[in-house]
């Protein structure tokens, strides 16, 4: 008897998950895995920054029960990150030096916070919020400090602003309107987004730059191009999220700054998809592989890449439009979710 | 103050160091004031690349089971760890080698199957105990680094215990587990994120004096020792063979002889043969040799000859398995040979008491010339405990002989009635004083005597002891009872007892009103007191390692009443959680 498939997912998030379920309902026998480096099971990124806060415990973080797992017969692999893959062996290399074999391969991945390439050699001074891990790093370090301060802006940076502002914390904020994440901002937005921050205990910066950071005592001393300088407790950077792709390169998967797929989330190598925020989806209008953002495309690309797999021919459809308030913009998005609305 | 309870379970392949890593930490652990009960369990070969698991259980206040599962797995060998993860608790914690030499193939990888509620550190063992000592032996070290990293144990104390551990090796050896120990401490203290609460620091205890860390095997040979035991006859046989190996030193030095035999039938008669000589003579076995020493037990009781047997327990029947334990000799040593054979059965409930049955078991025979079984088990020769050192054997405990007077000797009967069943006995030579010892049934002189009446004579007499050791035994250890009456009283007997107080202790912290039981005298067992206290329970529960329910089939008997039983075999000795669970459902 030839032993069953073996579907390997590696990403425990939204994208992950929602291909596993979509795999076990369509497919009974085969052997599922999840495979993700965070120790922590599927959990809702979106809520991190409330959770800093202790607005939730740690229990409302979770999307799913553990018992789901084992009782759908999924394997979760967690705390073991993949090092490499190699196709033409079907096998996915673990951190702690194990080897497994794939029939069919899902890469969900995510992404990670984006540092500018000009704040790299500041990289040591800057604190980020993409995880888990790193929220738990900092989380009593936040509670602690008074003095923070926030660059680059992105739709998570606004959130964390006013979380801090509801700690009473002193808060400097630094937007780049030209590299807003994941759309600039026109100035019709940025007067908009200055008005709504008016009441709040923030000193927003414009039209200005990061000179220089270093470190200062317990905390950091920021100079700015227009001569301000600010010791501040902690430094945090918010520049968008970059798919985390790094141990696929090199193996013949087509990689820009995601994994490139087709419509059909597949990639350029037989039996290999990729999904959710690691994937550059390829777009026929503009004829030009764009990255995906937000939950409800990792859900729903999870979704087709697991029928796909499973021998369909889905094509992905962005996920219906939704109004997203931005400091009292409405940005009109397809990506992103009101997490909260939904949960 | 902090109350620390916490089982470490270390699992690797016999060779791996893992017992002595168990070892290393028990020892230090209980330098630090901590109460300790570890368990080891090997492979059944003797020499073997099996799976050895040394369990230990370390706590700030008194224990007496081992505790069910593990909440640290320290994993030395992917392979054997995978199965040893079930024994680990739901959010436990697991360290295993992150950088292994060889990679594993799909699916042997113990993190792979680690629960995703488990915590994980990986750290390089392997790569660490290479780097500070040039091979791959200090693993363990490294492992037991990174545990005294993670828990904030002193890094100096945990030296001395791993200098004195070694003490008697090359001084390289020593290096080399130091300095493997230290490399994993401060890579840990380095490298480790630490992503569970656990620590040791904030933990004041009272100094608690020197301890004895030692297991039931060294207990009852040092118990023997002490207790004058001049002769001892064996054949090596897991688990008891601890004993042997312990007595072939040191009896010579304190005047005895150890004589190993061919096989068990040789050594229990060299054994009866001495004690018909009148010196203090023991064996000790398990299962399959018992079973071997049946027809002498049979005239160990006949003739009146004193014989101590201390069988350690392991799964049976036949030659079973040897490393597991068991307490399935119940009826064995009860009722093992033929006829109507009162003997004394004795069963240790602690470590601690293994000392105090062997004198008593020596004690007795001697005493009442008759058989002593001594009922230990895999899990009571094997589990190391750190105990305060025994009070060692009045005058009294020490010559028993119950010597004829000299108006005996004037018309001697070896075998006279009298209303406690002792005769008085004429030690071989003794002017006067002589005997016949038969296996037939006999008369006041021994000599053969096959009439009706003479047989149930003498069976009364031999079952009158029974009455009389009854009053020497030690009182049944009973728990206080809230009130009158209980809802649940647990009986129990050996290596279970320990796990069924501490049950009982919890559960009425639970608001169960139950009350405990056990006895270290099997046989004659105290009915009497076991009748008083079932009477004032409503349910009785009886916990055992056997798979028919021995005593609880005896109890019955006695109490004329249905138990509960909860009966398991799977090699595991009996943990507190396993009888709450049980009286949780009753
Ligand atoms: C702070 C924050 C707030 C957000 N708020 C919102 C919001 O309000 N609305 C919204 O729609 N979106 C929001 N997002 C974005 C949203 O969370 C992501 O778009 C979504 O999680 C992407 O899903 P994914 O499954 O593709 O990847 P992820 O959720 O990133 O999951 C990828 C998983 O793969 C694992 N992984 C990565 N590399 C490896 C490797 N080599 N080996 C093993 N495992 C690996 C990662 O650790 C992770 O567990 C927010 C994001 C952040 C960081």
């Amino acid at each position: 008897m030839p032993a069953n498939d073996h579907y390997v997912i590696i990403g425990n998030g939204p994208a992950g998950n929602h291909a596993a379920s979509t795999l076990r309902d369509k497919d009974k026998d085969a052997k599922i895995t999840i495979v993700s480096d965070e120790a922590i099971p599927f959990y809702y990124k979106p809520r991190l920054t409330r959770y800093i806060l202790d607005e939730i415990d740690a229990k409302d973080l979770m999307v799913k029960q553990l018992s789901s797992y084992s009782d759908s017969g999924i394997r979760l692999r967690l705390g073991q990150p993949v090092d490499r893959i190699d196709p033409d062996s079907k096998t996915v290399f673990l951190h702690h030096k194990e080897e497994i074999h794939y029939t069919k391969l899902i890469i969900a991945t995510g992404s990670r916070a984006r540092v500018l390439p000009t704040m790299r050699s500041y990289s040591d001074c800057l604190k980020f919020i993409s995880s888990y891990d790193q929220v738990m790093e900092y989380k009593d370090d936040i509670k602690q400090a008074k003095r923070f301060f926030i660059f680059g802006g992105d739709l998570v940076a606004f959130t964390f602003v006013r979380l801090l502002s509801k700690m009473n914390k002193q808060v400097s904020l630094l937007i780049y309107p030209n590299a807003f994440w994941p759309f600039n901002l026109n100035e019709e937005m940025e007067a908009a987004i200055a008005q709504s921050l008016k009441g709040l205990s923030v000193d927003l910066l414009v039209k200005d730059d990061i000179k220089a950071i270093a470190e200062s005592g317990n905390g950091y001393r920021v100079r700015t191009t227009k001569g301000k300088e600010l010791n501040v407790d902690m430094v945090f950077s918010f520049n968008g999220l970059i798919p985390s792709v790094e141990f696929a390169r090199g193996c013949g998967l087509d990689i820009d700054h995601g994994i490139l797929v087709s419509e059909t989330m597949q990639t350029n190598i037989p039996d290999i998809y990729a999904c959710g925020s690691c994937a550059q989806i390829y777009n026929p209008d503009i004829n030009t592989y764009t990255t995906s953002i937000g939950w409800p495309n990792a859900v729903a690309q999870g979704e087709v890449a697991a029928m796909n797999l499973l021998g369909d021919h889905k094509v992905i459809e962005s996920a219906g439009r939704k109004y997203f308030d931005l400091e009292g913009v409405k940005v009109k998005t397809t990506w992103w979710e009101d997490i909260e609305e939904r949960a | 103050m902090k109350d620390i309870n916490i089982v470490i379970e270390i699992c690797g392949s016999a060779g791996e160091g893992t017992i002595s890593a168990g070892e290393i930490l028990s020892r230090f652990m209980s330098s630090q004031g901590y109460e300790i009960m570890s368990f080891d369990s090997y492979p059944a070969e003797i020499r073997g690349f099996g799976k050895c698991v040394a369990h230990t259980r370390i706590s700030s206040s008194v224990i007496n089971s081992p505790g069910k599962l593990a909440d640290v797995l320290i994993a030395l060998n992917d392979g054997h760890s995978i199965s040893q993860l079930s024994a680990l608790k739901k959010g436990g914690i697991l360290i295993y080698d992150s950088q292994p030499a060889k990679p594993h193939e799909e699916d042997k990888s113990v993190l792979g199957w680690a629960d995703p509620s488990v915590v994980s550190y990986g750290v390089p063992l392997a790569m660490l105990a290479q780097k500070a000592a040039g091979n791959l032996r200090g693993r363990n070290m490294v492992a037991l680094g990174a545990i005294a990293a993670l828990f904030d144990l002193d890094r100096e104390g945990f030296t001395d215990s791993i200098k004195a551990r070694y003490a008697k090796k090359k001084q390289i050896v020593i290096d080399s587990n130091v300095n493997s120990f230290l490399e994993g401490f401060d890579w840990t203290k380095d490298h480790i994120e630490k992503k569970d609460t656990f620590t040791f620091d904030g933990v004041s205890l009272e100094p608690r004096g020197e301890k004895l860390i030692i297991n039931g095997n060294q207990l009852v040979a040092q118990a023997a020792l002490d207790a004058d035991l001049k002769f001892y006859a064996g054949y090596p046989i897991t688990p008891a063979t601890k004993i042997m190996e312990i007595l072939s030193k040191e009896l010579p030095g304190y005047g005895g002889t150890l004589l190993q035999t061919e096989d068990e039938i040789s050594a229990i008669g060299a054994v009866v043969g001495a004690g018909y000589g009148g010196i203090r003579a023991m064996t000790a076995t398990s299962g399959p040799g018992f079973a071997l020493m049946t027809e002498f037990t049979g005239l160990s009781v006949m003739a009146e000859v004193p014989a101590v047997i201390v069988d350690s327990q392991r799964g049976g029947p036949s030659t079973g398995i040897p490393t597991k334990t068991e307490q399935s000799d119940f009826n064995a040593a009860l009722y093992s040979g033929t006829g109507d054979c009162p003997r004394v059965v004795l069963a240790p409930t602690d470590t601690a008491s293994c000392y105090d049955a062997t004198v008593l078991g020596l004690y007795l025979a001697e005493k009442y010339q008759t058989l002593v079984v001594i009922l230990l088990d895999f899990f009571l020769s094997n589990s190391i405990r750190n105990i305060d050192t025994p009070k060692k054997p009045g005058p009294q405990m020490l010559n028993a002989n119950v010597n004829p007077t000299e108006e005996d000797l004037k018309d001697y009967k070896r075998y006279k009635f009298t209303d406690d069943g002792i005769s008085p006995r004429a030690i071989p030579g003794t002017p006067g004083g002589i005997s016949f010892y038969t296996g037939l049934e006999h008369d006041e002189r021994g000599r053969p005597d096959y009439s009706d009446k003479g047989h149930l004579a003498m069976s009364e007499k031999r079952y009158r002891k029974h009455a009389s050791v009854l009053k020497e035994a030690p009182a049944p250890v009973i728990s206080d009872f809230d009130g009158d009456r209980a809802d649940i009283g647990v009986i129990s007997w050996g290596s279970s007892a320990g796990a069924a107080h501490e049950a009982v202790a919890t559960a009425k912290k639970e608001g169960i009103n139950a009350a405990s039981f056990s006895s270290v005298m099997l046989y004659p067992f105290p009915d009497e007191a076991l009748i008083e206290f079932a009477g004032r329970c409503d349910n009785i529960l009886i916990p055992e390692l056997n798979f028919q329910g021995q005593f609880a089939d005896y109890a019955q008997g006695v109490i004329k009443r249905e138990v509960t039983r909860l009966n398991f075999i799977t090699g595991r000795p009996m943990a507190a959680e396993d009888i709450l669970d049980k009286m949780r459902e009753m």
